[in-house]
Order: structure tokens, then C-alpha cells, then sequence
């Protein structure tokens, strides 16, 4: 792979890179680097306005929805109004939203009357620990089975692997989750549940060993399904990546040197397919954060997508803000490591 | 070639922590115990209420799951039972003046919080004081005190309530759920400074009640310990855990299972599925809430400017009567609650069967669409061409918006019968389905002609009542406000004053069914319905948690949480983890399916190698 790969590069390289060859190649890194930086850094100014912006014109009294069905005097109601900040007027209220979001400061929640960052702080390893291991999962089964059932197109692996991946990639989460939650949480028939039916842990469950396993145990569902509804995506880019690949002269090449199949496939077509999968993996891993509201909801799962939604109810405008900066920032964040990345892995963006 | 290698090897390193992180979740489902570790006594499990917990810190504090949690963890001065006996609890007997101004409250000698200094009248005294002069400690209960002048306590037994005007309701301003829970002092003094900002998470929380909160997890659970030496006497259960459940679905999933002893706030479907569930007693309790259409007839501010975008025929009373005469509640209780519904008319829910009122057959608006059109042909709305008829006098057509909540299943349910029956009189409805806060902001505006809405109230209704009143409407620039339907009326106004100050039990009652007949004649307010309440609990594992007897309809009295929780006891049954066998054979043979899974494909790349190096 290595020797098809440097032809390309060099091809391509040859316009751009001849005249500047003797330039240390630290350099060139160092530039880039910033470049992206800088986009970066604009990208997320940007939607800190955007952000702010949206969430402005969201029609809605907070006040009212705070204390609904609470016995509040209007002494009380206007108290809250100022301690909020919403008698100021927009402008005074996007000045304090910059100067507090560039100065690290994400307020305080309406809602929850406590800082957001703290709130943020309590759900954002669950999330973490949800999303990221059904990433991590999606990611190595999706992209095996694509590997697999691109390499052999039309086989039987390749018809069931694919009907199967998109039809569950069709199916909406949360039914899936409340089907899978009664399967294995309640029982179906003969067959009882073994499963948590909510939450991250059994809170009579404590200290060490036990409460790892227990969370683990909580784990199995939500993750599952996650799994189940995400890893389509990965089979289908990286079966087609792997389609391409299959008539390039240099595969032929390789069986030629008398490789085997097995070697062929993983020495030679899998790592030049797998740059679409790297692209998207990357855009998959910054959305991690938002997690995914309805299975949070289905099993009760602690995390920072109820937390957002929680928060638009209201609507929590501190608190929406507060997620929204976390959840771009991450995506903006992952971006710029594809970028980077990239650079490593394909030698054709590193000539640019 | 070079760059492949570490690719590979990352793959296979991948594959094997994939692989061992489903052994090991395998390996704990055989490990671990299906049911809880108990240390004797019993945990008694249920979800949060409500849709959970906003904060711990009970001057801050305005969700549903914060006050059951306070009413378990911080005393009161009384009890009021739902039918509006008054119990002591702090306070074990009260005097009052010959002025009604003044009240003398006798604290129970000997009580001690939880971390064994003496509870005292000071305690109450400080709390009510910082209540009436910090603004942040007011932010959850201020208005309950609004008519204080001072609060004092003379010794460790006697605590003194001056109020500024006679109030009948001051036996309800400290009560478990819905009152002023009261915090120790010697614990709250040194966090006044910062009370915004303070959590109260230094667990145990010091307190007194039945129950000590010694660990919570935001958005997870909430674990209490019994107070043995209770003075009404010692929880049955040794623990109480109250679990975060975002859906009931997937409560009632681990009600089933035996995951949870106890689930309210059921809907009709959970509740008929339940039913047939063996181990599992479902039931129904009197509703302490009413669902029905506010109705804009003629928003305006408290000195009576007009205000938002309200259709000017729904001022006509009228009209309005007409409304309520083409709703046909009783197919509404059958359709959308199952029949687990009363037919509404009454303000107050038949919860409060003291004060609930019903319209006698004369004054009663029954399901009449003849009569409908007859009142509205009388009042001069004719039919146009297209069946729509029009207001004479604003030459509008009779087209309202129904604004419902997009959250709500009944909501889209209730509304689509409702345009169906308003057309039958022909007044058309646009059916607009929004959010609660942009459904209340519209409201305190009054940019709407009919919502649907829903309130519910516990064993004190004055704030229900209050929101009815002409001081509940908005100031002069449109502004703050608590209205819930823009209603003002005069006598209505008396009656509430009256009532504020009648002490007599029976006096009051009569006010209060006074006021709910203006309200039902006004039509602004018309009651569809009141929902039962819905609640399943595992008869293997707990006893007692229903009080009461069930009416001839079988629907148990409303029931009280914090009596609930204390009254429960643990099944004799010692079938409590049945769950734990079968979990473990299951869990095994997971584990074993796992394993061979691993094993074949481990064999098949072995074999499929092989035949490639032949």
C-alpha cells in the first residue's frame, strides 16, 4: 500500500510542493496548525452569536414556567425577572454573555438554581461513559462488517449485514429501546428479564467492584441500543469505500506478489478505504457530547442531552446556552482533530 | 507496507478490549445480585416524583420530587389530612387570640435533629424570620408568609405568629409537601450569606422527619434511612430509595420486574396493563386535579386596560355558554381516560370533598347542542354559507385558536373531540399545539381564545382560588401577574377576602362553594374533567401504602406521600428477589453463548488462514 499511496502523493504534490522543497517540514505543520486554529477559533465565535441569537428569540415566558403551580406574589415574580436578567435589554444581555462565556463563566440556571458549569460537570461523564462506548463499539463492529461484506459484495454475509444494519438504522431509537427494555429488563414469555430497566446504577449497590459491574449491567441496553440504531452508518461508507477499491490496479499488484487474500484486504484495501470512515468516525465523535436524547430518556440515563432538553422546556436560557457552547465546542474541537488527523494519515492533504 | 502494521495492530488491540468488555459485562451479570443488598428492615423503592429534583436547598426549591423529598427530611408545624383535619406534628396544640392576630404554637418538648441538638421553637422562628426579610429565602415560600408581621419565639416551647390581618389559613402555612418546611438553625445560620449559591449536599442533611436523606445523585436517586425514634411513630422500612425515571413506561418496566415496590402517576394504559399483572395491585385514587378550557372573555390588566389578541365574541358570556353546552364530557372520560375519570363541573377536584361544589340539574351546562344553537341563534350569531356562524356585532366569524400542549397525549385527544362538537354549533377551532412555556407566555399576555389546561391542589386550595381573583391579573404595563384565565369579578373578590379570614371550618366551606358557582356560571373556566389518580404498587413486597377506604366506584381517598411512605410495611412474603435465579441462568448462559460465539470466530480465522496459506 505504502508504494501506491507514494505515487499518488507524488503526483499530486509535484505542482505545489517542487518549488518549496528545501522548506523544513516543521514548518509547513506549524502553519497549517494555525490556519486551523484560527478557523476554528472564528467558528466558535460564530456560533456563539448564532447561539445566542436563537435561544433570544425563543418565545416564552421562563418566569412563568419556573414557578407555575407554585403559590408566587408578583413582588416575587419581579425579584426573579431581575435576579435573571431579563429586564435587561438584549444588547446589555449578549455584552454579559460574551464577556462570561470568554471568561469561562457559564452562569447560573434558572431552573436548577445552581451553576451550569456544575451541572454540566455531573452529566457529562455519564454521557462520556454512554457515547463513547457505544462509538467505540459501533465504530469496530460497523466498520469489520463493512470490511467484510465489501470484500465479498452479493454474498450472503453482505446480504444479511446490510439488510440488517439498514433496516435497524431505520428504526426509530426510542421504540427500539422501549422493545429491547421490555425484552430483556421484564421478560418475554418463559423468559424472565435479567436487565435494569433505568438509571446508571443500583443506588443500594455501593462501593468498589460491585458498583462497577452494576453500572456495567445498566450499561448493556442503552449502549445496545445505540449500537444497534448507529453502526449502519459505518458498514455502508466503509462497504463502498471498499467497492471502489476493489478494481485498482495496485490490488492486483499485490495478489500478484502472491499475498494472500486475507493480506491483500487488510494490508492493501482497508487502510486506502478507510479515509471516508476516518472522516465520519470524527464528525460522529463531536456529536458524542449532545448524546442522544431519546435513549437518555428511554432508560433514564443521566446525561447532558435530558439535561438540554430539560433546559428548552423552560427555557432555561443560561443553561441551554451553557450546553449548546459545550456541544459546539466539541464539535468544533473534533474538526480540528480530522484535520489534523488527516494530515497524518493521507499524504495527499499533507502536499497541499 | 510500513503504515499498515500499526494499523493492524490497533485492530486486533480494539477487537480484544471489545472483547473483553462484553465477557466482563457478562461475567456481572452472574456476579452480580439481581436484587438489592439489604442490611434487614427493608428499602422501600419507588421513582422521583414528578419530573425530579431542581434543588436540595428547600428555600430554592420548586419542583414536585424537592418537596416530597423535604416533607421526608425537614419537620413542620402541623399535618393536614386530605380531608381537612388538622393534626399536630412540631406543634402539639396552637391557641389563637380573641383578635384572631395573634397564634401561640406549643413545640413538642425533647425532639432532636438529626445530629442530636434539641429542636426548639427558635428554629421555627428563625426560619420564618428569614423567610419574611431575605428576599433569596423567600424565592420558594414568600407568599405563604405575606401576611406575617412577626414571628418570635419566647422560649424553647412557645412560638408566637403575628399576622397583619386575621388568616384562617395559617394552620396550612407549615405542613409536610406544600407548606414551610423548618431547617435547623444552628446548621443554616453560617450559610445565609451564600444561601443562593448553597446546595445543601454535606450528607447526611441534618434534619427531622421520618426519614434522614443521607446520599442523592442529581438526575440518579435519592436514598434515605428511617428515623427510628420518629415521633409519629418509626417508618416500617429501614431505607427508602427514590430512583430518576425520565418516562413512567420504563418505571413500570421496573415495577414489573421488581426493580421498584411502588409507581404513581400512572396513565390509563399503564394502569389497564397493570391490572392484569400477577404480584402487582393496581389502583385508582379520587383526583385532586381538573383538566378542562380556559376561555378569553376579554383580557386586560388590573386597572382595565384591554390587552393581547383575544377573539372579542368569547366576551359574550354567551357564547361561552354555548361552549360548555356542546362538550360531551362523559364520551371524554370514556375515550381519553378510560373511564378512570369523574365527569368535571366543580372548580376545586373531589379530592377536597369538604369544599367541592356541584351545580344543581337547573344551573347544571350538560351536553345540549340543540341548546347550544339556540342560545347562540337567540344571541344573533347566524350561520354564514359556509355553516360558520358570525359575531353581529364585530362582524368576525366564530373562529377560535385552541392552543394545547404539544406534550400532552389527552391534550390531542381532548381537542380533536372539541372541534368536532364546537363545529356541530358551528364555531370553528384552529387547534395549535405549542409548548408549555410558549402556551404560558401566550397566556399572560393574552394572545389566545381557548387552552386546554390542567391545575392540581393539595389540601389547602387558597392558591387555586387565588389565581381567579382581579389581583392576579397583570399590572398596568402587562406585566407579572398570576391569572390563569383573566377571570375578575367583584363578588368573586369578596367571597376570597371573607374566606381569608373565616375561621369557622363550615363558614369557609360555604364561601369556597360560593365562589365556585360564580366561576361555573362565568364559563371562563369549564371543567371537563378530574383524572383519577393511577398507582400500582408489588403486593410480595410492601403492605399498606394505600390509606382509606375505596368508594362505591372502587376509587381509593387522594392519597398523601409522606403518610404513604411512613405507613408502608415490608410483605411478608420472602419471595423478594425471585428475579435473582432466573438472572443468574440467564446471565450464565449469555456468558456462555458469548464465549462460544468468541471461540467459532476465533476458530473460523484460524481455519480460514489456514486455507489461504495452503
Amino acid at each position: 500500500m505504502a508504494d501506491t499511496i507514494d505515487v499518488i502523493g507524488a503526483v499530486a504534490a509535484k505542482p505545489a510542493g517542487a518549488p518549496e522543497g528545501g522548506r523544513p517540514k516543521g514548518s509547513g505543520f506549524a502553519r497549517y496548525l494555525v490556519t486551523k486554529l484560527v478557523a476554528a477559533a472564528i467558528s466558535f465565535l460564530v456560533t456563539l452569536v448564532i447561539g445566542f441569537v436563537l435561544f433570544s428569540l425563543m418565545p416564552a415566558d421562563p418566569v412563568q414556567s419556573i414557578t407555575r403551580g407554585r403559590p408566587t406574589s408578583d413582588a416575587q415574580m419581579a425579584r426573579l425577572r431581575h435576579q435573571l436578567g431579563l429586564d435587561q435589554s438584549v444588547p446589555e444581555r449578549f455584552f454579559h454573555f460574551v464577556t462570561d462565556t470568554l471568561t469561562g463563566h457559564l452562569g447560573t440556571s434558572w431552573e436548577f438554581q445552581q451553576p451550569v458549569s456544575s451541572l454540566i460537570g455531573d452529566r457529562l461523564w455519564p454521557t462520556l461513559l454512554l457515547m463513547g462506548t457505544a462509538t467505540v463499539i459501533s465504530v469496530l463492529l460497523g466498520l469489520w462488517l463493512g470490511v467484510r461484506s465489501g470484500w465479498r459484495h452479493g454474498s450472503w454475509l453482505d446480504r444479511i449485514v446490510t439488510g440488517a444494519s439498514l433496516t435497524l438504522w431505520s428504526v426509530p431509537t426510542f421504540w427500539l429501546g422501549m422493545i429491547l427494555l421490555i425484552t430483556f429488563s421484564v421478560g418475554i414469555g418463559p423468559f424472565p428479564g435479567f436487565l435494569p430497566a433505568g438509571g446508571m446504577s443500583d443506588p443500594a449497590i455501593t462501593g468498589g467492584l460491585d458498583h462497577v459491574v452494576d453500572v456495567a449491567k445498566h450499561l448493556v441496553l442503552p449502549c445496545l441500543t445505540m449500537v444497534l440504531v448507529v453502526f449502519a452508518q459505518y458498514v455502508s461508507v466503509m462497504r463502498s469505500s471498499i467497492i471502489d477499491e476493489l478494481g485498482s490496479p495496485y490490488l492486483l499488484t499485490a495478489r500478484a506478489k502472491g499475498l494472500r487474500d486475507d493480506d491483500v484486504r487488510r494490508r492493501h484495501a482497508v487502510p486506502n478505504a478507510l479515509l471516508p470512515s476516518v472522516t465520519m468516525i470524527f464528525m460522529h465523535l463531536g456529536t458524542v457530547l449532545g448524546g442522544a436524547i431519546t435513549v437518555e430518556t428511554v432508560y433514564s440515563w443521566p446525561g447532558l442531552g435530558q439535561l438540554s432538553y430539560q433546559a428548552l422546556k423552560v427555557p432555561d436560557l443560561p443553561l441551554l446556552q451553557g450546553t449548546f457552547i459545550v456541544f459546539s465546542a466539541s464539535v468544533i474541537l473534533m474538526n480540528l482533530l480530522a484535520d489534523v488527523v488527516y494530515r497524518f494519515l493521507d499524504p495527499r492533504v499533507r502536499a497541499q | 507496507m510500513t503504515t499498515s502494521t500499526p494499523l493492524r495492530r490497533t485492530g486486533r488491540k480494539a477487537a480484544a478490549l471489545t472483547a473483553s468488555l462484553l465477557l466482563g459485562t457478562a461475567a456481572g451479570l452472574v456476579a452480580a445480585p439481581a436484587a438489592s443488598a439489604d442490611d434487614g428492615g427493608g428499602t422501600l423503592r419507588m421513582p422521583i416524583t414528578g419530573i425530579g429534583i431542581d434543588s436540595l436547598n428547600p428555600f430554592l426549591a420548586y419542583f414536585a420530587g424537592s418537596l416530597d423529598v423535604f416533607s421526608g427530611i425537614y419537620p413542620a408545624l402541623d399535618r393536614v389530612e386530605q380531608d381537612g383535619t388538622v393534626k399536630p406534628y412540631l406543634a402539639d396544640s396552637w391557641t389563637t387570640s380573641s383578635d384572631k392576630l395573634t397564634w401561640t404554637f406549643k413545640i413538642h418538648k425533647g425532639l432532636k435533629w438529626s445530629d442530636g441538638k434539641p429542636i426548639t421553637a427558635e428554629d421555627a422562628a428563625w426560619t420564618f424570620n428569614l423567610i419574611m426579610k431575605n428576599s433569596t429565602a423567600a424565592t420558594a415560600n414568600g407568599s405563604l408568609v405575606g401576611n406575617f408581621a412577626s414571628v418570635s419565639a419566647p422560649d424553647a416551647t412557645t412560638l408566637v405568629v403575628k399576622t397583619k390581618k386575621p388568616q384562617a389559613t395559617m394552620l396550612s402555612v407549615s405542613i409536610p409537601v406544600s407548606g414551610i418546611p423548618i431547617v435547623p438553625k444552628h446548621i443554616w445560620e453560617s450559610h445565609v450569606k451564600d444561601l443562593k449559591n448553597y446546595k445543601n449536599d454535606s450528607f447526611p442533611i441534618v434534619g427531622y422527619g421520618p426519614w434522614t436523606l443521607t446520599d442523592y445523585k442529581p438526575e440518579q436517586y435519592v436514598k434515605f434511612d428511617a428515623n427510628k425514634d420518629f415521633l409519629l411513630g418509626a417508618p416500617k422500612y429501614a431505607h427508602m430509595i427514590q430512583q430518576a425515571f425520565k418516562n413512567t413506561d420504563a418505571a413500570v418496566a421496573a415495577l414489573r420486574s421488581g426493580q421498584l415496590d411502588y409507581v404513581s402517576g400512572l396513565n390509563p394504559t399503564q394502569y389497564q396493563a397493570l391490572r392484569s399483572q400477577s404480584g402487582v395491585k393496581a389502583f385508582e385514587q379520587v383526583g385532586n386535579r381538573w383538566n378542562g378550557i380556559e376561555v378569553n372573555g376579554g383580557a386586560r390588566t388590573r386597572d382595565g386596560k384591554k390587552i393581547g389578541t383575544g377573539h372579542p365574541a368569547l366576551g359574550d358570556v354567551k357564547v361561552r355558554e354555548a361552549l360548555a353546552l356542546a362538550i360531551d364530557r362523559a364520551t371524554i372520560v370514556k375515550r381519553v381516560r378510560d373511564g378512570l375519570a369523574q365527569v368535571g363541573a366543580s372548580y376545586l377536584p373531589p379530592s377536597l370533598p369538604q369544599y367541592a361544589w356541584q351545580p344543581s340539574g337547573s344551573e347544571k351546562f350538560g351536553y345540549d347542542p340543540a341548546k347550544a344553537d339556540s342560545v347562540l341563534d337567540a344571541a344573533g350569531y347566524k350561520k354564514g354559507s359556509d355553516g360558520i356562524r358570525v359575531d353581529p356585532k364585530s362582524k368576525r366569524k366564530l373562529e377560535f385558536r385552541l392552543g394545547i400542549h404539544s406534550d400532552d397525549d389527552a391534550d390531542a385527544k381532548v381537542s380533536t373531540y372539541l372541534a368536532g362538537w364546537f363545529k356541530e354549533i358551528g364555531v370553528k377551532v384552529d387547534i395549535q399545539s405549542m409548548s408549555s412555556s410558549k402556551l404560558n407566555a401566550d397566556l399572560a399576555k393574552g394572545d389566545w381564545d381557548i387552552l386546554m389546561d390542567s391545575w392540581s391542589t393539595g389540601p389547602d386550595p387558597t392558591y387555586l382560588l387565588g389565581i381567579q381573583t382581579c389581583a392576579a391579573l397583570p399590572d398596568s404595563k402587562g406585566e407579572g401577574g398570576s391569572t390563569d384565565s383573566f377571570f375578575c369579578d367583584k363578588d368573586y373578590d369578596d367571597l376570597f377576602l371573607r374566606q381569608q379570614s373565616a375561621f369557622d371550618d363550615k363558614q369557609r366551606a360555604d364561601l369556597l362553594r360560593r365562589m365556585q358557582a360564580i366561576l361555573y356560571k362565568a364559563n371562563e373556566n369549564i371543567m371537563i374533567y378530574n383524572a383519577n389518580g393511577l398507582a400500582a404498587y408489588r403486593t410480595d413486597r410492601v403492605n399498606g401504602i394505600v390509606a382509606g377506604k375505596a368508594d362505591s366506584t372502587g376509587a381509593f381517598p387522594a392519597q398523601n406521600s409522606f403518610d404513604q411512605y411512613l405507613d408502608a410495611t415490608p410483605a411478608k412474603a420472602s419471595s423478594s428477589s425471585s428475579g435473582s435465579g432466573s438472572g443468574t441462568v440467564i446471565g450464565v448462559s449469555v456468558t456462555v453463548v458469548v464465549v462460544l460465539a468468541a471461540g467459532g470466530v476465533f476458530l473460523a480465522r484460524r481455519r480460514s488462514s489456514s486455507d489461504d496459506r495452503e
